[in-house]
């Protein structure tokens, strides 16, 4: 069952198509809500996203894809949520432990790629808000600029413009050198 | 990777990066399964004498919440799901004169408003998630009903250890608790005159003893919660009792009050397998009975 085929089913009220769409998707709107800042009520956030979408499931254009609409009011909850707290959302992730076991090999140049990461998300958690979350689009979340325009509702040139600054900053904080 | 050039080579690593980041989530089918739990059309809704226009007819899944619809005093309506294309718009808008929007912390109210639901749909969700274990280990709810707080979790709750008597409890005799209390005090006839019996927090809750450690409390059920009861699976089963819903907290359980003045949660003891239903406008809550049958039985002899 594609995705097409799942929202047709959903549409004509077979919650069972539903759930396989939320099944689908659940990780890839876990890790959206908490890398836009959603924290450890990443789980609400997701819940209430998935709700809601399926609520304005007959707003979807069929002929659209139907992800960067459903991140996109992930995004819109996790916004909110954030907005509510009245405080600055926060990347919430961290490098896995595996990062470690990479290059056994070679423990020292894995130890200093460990680090250049370590610095790296450290130097995107600490951008300014619009340029984190077009990189966190981009690049951790792996969305086009056109869905990430969407996701975010931002125009293509924000985009393009915040993306291009956060990278900017981003050298200047962590130099040239490659892991 | 990037249109830009200059950053195409930090833009690959950024990507990398991706791959070393983690982030938990929970299993997709529990999600899966709890989505679907919110979006059932509501199949068996109490009718509750207290709990105006309780029952959803619609058969469309989508229904939104009745929004014109008083419920329960602590079940305030939830706005209308907004347009998902407006990310400016509130979640939830706040909710004047809700009397536990001045007396709890920011983070509790926050997670209560997030859950809050108009009383019937929380009811459906109970009745179906019983009947799904995926979805009675995913949800999460707080379901105020006959006053008390039922507050629904995923895993067993931490027993209380030390057991607290209620705010201001003092026995009275049996005979005289009717004069003592600010509502009307029935007697199951199923028990008899209780063994003793006692008032607590300025005459709001009513409390009666049977042998063999049966316990009936009575208050005033249309207030806010005086009770509240961590719960985790199994969740509790819907038992139809002389013409109202009762509900079925089938294993023990840490028992608390919700103080009047503030609302502070005071542990009070662990309880025993109860049945909490309301009546009028009191709330009822029967500990001690052992089955669910019995204690059926027992309240229907209260209802008469």
């Amino acid at each position: 069952m594609d995705d097409d085929e799942a929202i047709g089913r959903s549409l004509a009220g077979d919650l069972s198509a539903y759930e396989a769409l939320v099944a689908r998707y659940s990780a890839l709107a876990h890790r959206t809500a908490a890398m836009l800042g959603a924290g450890d009520e990443a789980e609400d956030v997701v819940q209430e996203a998935f709700v809601k979408a399926f609520r304005h499931l007959s707003t979807f254009r069929r002929d659209a894809p139907f992800r960067p609409w459903l991140l996109r009011i992930v995004a819109n909850e996790t916004h909110n949520l954030t907005r509510s707290r009245g405080r600055r959302s926060e990347l919430a992730v961290r490098l896995s432990a595996t990062a470690e076991i990479k290059a056994p090999d070679d423990p020292e140049g894995s130890a200093v790629a460990t680090d250049r990461r370590a610095r790296l998300l450290e130097a995107v958690r600490h951008l300014p808000e619009r340029e984190r979350q077009a990189v966190v689009c981009r690049y951790f979340l792996q969305l086009t600029e056109a869905e990430t325009a969407q996701v975010l509702d931002w125009p293509l040139g924000t985009v393009k413009s915040s993306t291009h600054r956060g990278l900017a900053r981003l050298r200047e904080e962590v130099g040239n050198e490659l892991a | 990777m990037s249109s830009h050039d200059p950053f195409d080579d930090l833009a690959a690593e950024l990507t990398a990066l991706a791959d070393f980041l983690d982030v938990p989530y929970p299993p997709p089918n529990d999600v899966a399964s709890a989505v679907r739990a919110r979006l059932e059309p509501t199949r068996d809704t109490p009718a509750i004498s207290d709990t105006p226009a309780t029952r959803e007819t619609s058969a469309t899944p989508d229904a939104p919440e009745p929004s014109d619809t008083p419920a329960t005093p602590e079940a305030a309506p939830e706005a209308p799901p907004e347009a998902p294309d407006v990310p400016g718009a509130r979640r939830h808008p706040p909710a004047p004169g809700r009397r536990d929007d001045e007396r709890r912390p920011p983070a509790q109210r926050r997670r209560r408003a997030r859950w809050r639901i108009v009383t019937a749909i929380i009811l459906a969700v109970i009745a179906i998630t019983a009947a799904t274990p995926q979805g009675r280990a995913a949800v999460r709810a707080i379901l105020h009903y006959a006053g008390i707080e039922l507050r629904l979790g995923e895993s067993t709750p931490e027993p209380v250890t030390t057991p607290t008597p209620l705010p201001g409890e003092h026995a009275v005799a049996p005979a005289d608790l009717s004069t003592q209390v600010r509502f009307p005090v029935k007697t199951p006839t199923a028990l008899g005159t209780p063994q003793r019996a006692t008032v607590s927090d300025n005459g709001r809750v009513a409390s009666m003893f049977w042998q063999g450690g049966i316990r009936l409390d009575q208050f005033d059920g249309t207030l806010s919660p005086y009770f509240f009861k961590s719960v985790g699976p199994p969740w509790p089963e819907d038992v139809p009792v002389g013409g109202v819903t009762a509900w079925w907290l089938g294993g023990e359980h840490p028992l608390g009050y919700l103080k009047r003045q503030d609302g502070t949660s005071v542990p009070l003891r662990q309880a025993q397998a109860t049945l909490i239903w309301q009546s009028g406008t009191v709330g009822y809550r029967l500990e001690g009975a052992g089955t669910k049958e019995r204690a059926a039985e027992i309240a229907a002899t209260l209802l008469q």
